[in-house]
């Protein structure tokens, strides 16, 4: 796996609804950068269509290490943006927490480490692409690989912080427990890190246009703000 | 699995609306809000339950709500993987680590390591509480047609929301036959049989990348003709949603009743004195 979700349990309600609250408040936000409800149909059927591929890539097994599977999420926020990979990410959460990957009482918690890599995804890209002249495959690898590699440290917070029900351990030694399952995932990580790398480069060559916003000197998030005000994309 | 599913541990969503629309049994014809609610309480009643005596009934009730639902049990066992994979990986360190009887040893780089019965306690109870839910959550789902899915999704989440899951949930078998044709067409053409992991890469991405940009001509296309037609945002539902019956009612309140019990024993006082 290129990160692992949390499975229904795994906190006490008192964390399930603390984590719940920020990621309501991040979704909220994006709503919010994204026009309120007034979200074009054009940025709708985008999304959903990303919530698609993402949800059915994510089912593809990559014989890599005995088995692999990716979830592509820096990826979406490089093609779709900030506010709207938000939303993408949270609809994936829905859908995988509904067969059983990451419980329905732990989006939270997920969605704020998956909207993580898509902020990370589309910023580190952006920096990678606008500041550093790199190439699309470098800049592509470079945003996956940071951002899978400082969500798995998020995730490893996020449980020492919560604590796993019915262990008497203290932050520090849960802490310590997760460092091998956040290594793990770095390395499966840099492998998403080359996946999207690749498919960054392949999708500059055919259609250089849905790298725009990313690749963009515009100030990042300004096409979604505009798009959700109703202006037209010229 | 169905035909044109890739993978033996992730559900196959065609399977489950193949399931939700063409079978009939008694949690089919249940009330789709009774189900959420159900789904709800047993959300909350994994989070709230620490015994294990408890939770091991609990799954067994939620097993037997499956199997009433006329669901294949011999695939459960295998979309379990994921689940289990999950909470394994994340407790592993915790078999070794929690404090407690020893109930193995071993000499490890010159130091003893020990399997404690809290450790494995642990890693048990933290599976019976991820599988309940998985499988409660799949028979929801397998049971529950997609016009009622609608209806949740539309009167649970905010606006734009509902609008991406309801199109992205239509979008999800279109895509996946695309991505089943890709896969079948590279096996076909022994592309399964390279071993080098750059060229593995490179060929899956160059995949990948062909599925996003068919994605994004196809929404671009999709969003024309809905705003041709006149789409305002609102999706029309055509089916009124069906409200919980007299033994609907019932079943939430005993399960609430059960929750209350549950949440007053862990944090007031407690009651689970065997």
């Amino acid at each position: 796996m290129a990160h692992v979700h949390l499975e229904d349990g795994a906190f006490s309600l008192e964390w399930v609804i603390i984590w719940g609250l920020i990621a309501a408040a991040l979704i909220a936000l994006a709503l919010y950068k994204l026009g309120g409800s007034r979200l074009p149909t054009r940025r709708m059927a985008i999304a959903a269509m990303c919530v698609a591929v993402g949800f059915v890539i994510f089912q593809v097994e990559i014989p890599i290490f005995g088995g692999l599977h990716i979830n592509l999420t820096p990826l979406m926020g490089i093609l779709v943006g900030p506010g709207l990979g938000t939303l993408v990410v949270l609809v994936i959460n829905i859908f995988s927490a509904a067969i059983g990957h990451g419980g329905w009482g732990m989006i939270g918690p997920n969605a704020i480490v998956n909207v993580t890599e898509v902020l990370l995804g589309y910023y580190i890209y952006r920096l990678c692409r606008m500041r550093l002249n790199a190439g699309r495959f470098a800049s592509g690898f470079s945003a996956a690989s940071v951002a899978l590699a400082i969500s798995a440290l998020l995730v490893v917070v996020i449980v020492s912080i919560s604590g796993l029900q019915d262990s008497t351990q203290t932050t520090e030694e849960t802490f310590a427990n997760m460092l091998l399952l956040a290594a793990a995932n770095i390395v499966t990580g840099v492998i998403e890190g080359f996946v999207t790398g690749y498919i960054v480069s392949f999708v500059g060559k055919i259609r250089p246009d849905l790298l725009e916003d990313a690749e963009s000197p515009r100030s990042p998030g300004d096409e979604e703000q505009a798009e959700g005000e109703g202006a037209t994309r010229v | 699995m169905s035909r044109r599913s890739y993978s033996r541990h992730i559900p196959d969503f065609r399977l489950i609306t193949f399931y939700a629309e063409n079978t009939k049994s008694a949690v089919h014809a249940m009330s789709p809000l009774t189900k959420s609610a159900l789904l709800v309480m047993v959300i909350l009643l994994v989070v709230v339950l620490t015994d294990t005596y408890l939770l091991i009934a609990l799954f067994l009730a939620v097993l037997l709500f499956y199997v009433a639902g006329r669901l294949p049990l011999h695939l459960l066992i295998g979309w379990y993987t994921l689940p289990v994979l999950f909470v394994v990986t994340l407790a592993i360190m915790f078999v070794f680590t929690e404090s407690g009887t020893p109930l193995l040893s071993f000499e490890l780089f010159g130091d003893t390591v020990n399997v404690t019965d809290n450790g494995l306690l642990l890693v048990l109870k933290l599976l019976l509480r991820a599988l309940a839910v998985v499988t409660f959550s799949l028979a929801v789902f397998m049971t529950t047609r997609y016009s009622h899915i609608a209806h949740l999704a539309t009167r649970t989440l905010p606006r734009p929301l509902a609008g991406i899951f309801l199109l992205s949930y239509r979008f999800n078998f279109e895509t996946s036959d695309e991505m089943s044709d890709v896969m079948d067409a590279m096996y076909s053409r022994n592309g399964g049989l390279v071993k080098e992991m750059t060229r593995q890469t490179s060929m899956f991405a160059a995949i990948f990348g062909l599925a996003f940009v068919h994605a994004f001509e196809r929404a671009e296309r999709i969003s024309k003709a809905m705003e041709a037609r006149g789409f305002s945002g609102e999706f029309p539902m055509m089916e009124h949603l069906p409200r919980p019956s007299l033994e609907g009612y019932a079943l939430m309140l005993i399960v609430a009743a059960l929750f209350a019990l549950a949440t007053y024993s862990r944090y007031v006082e407690n009651l689970m004195v065997w």
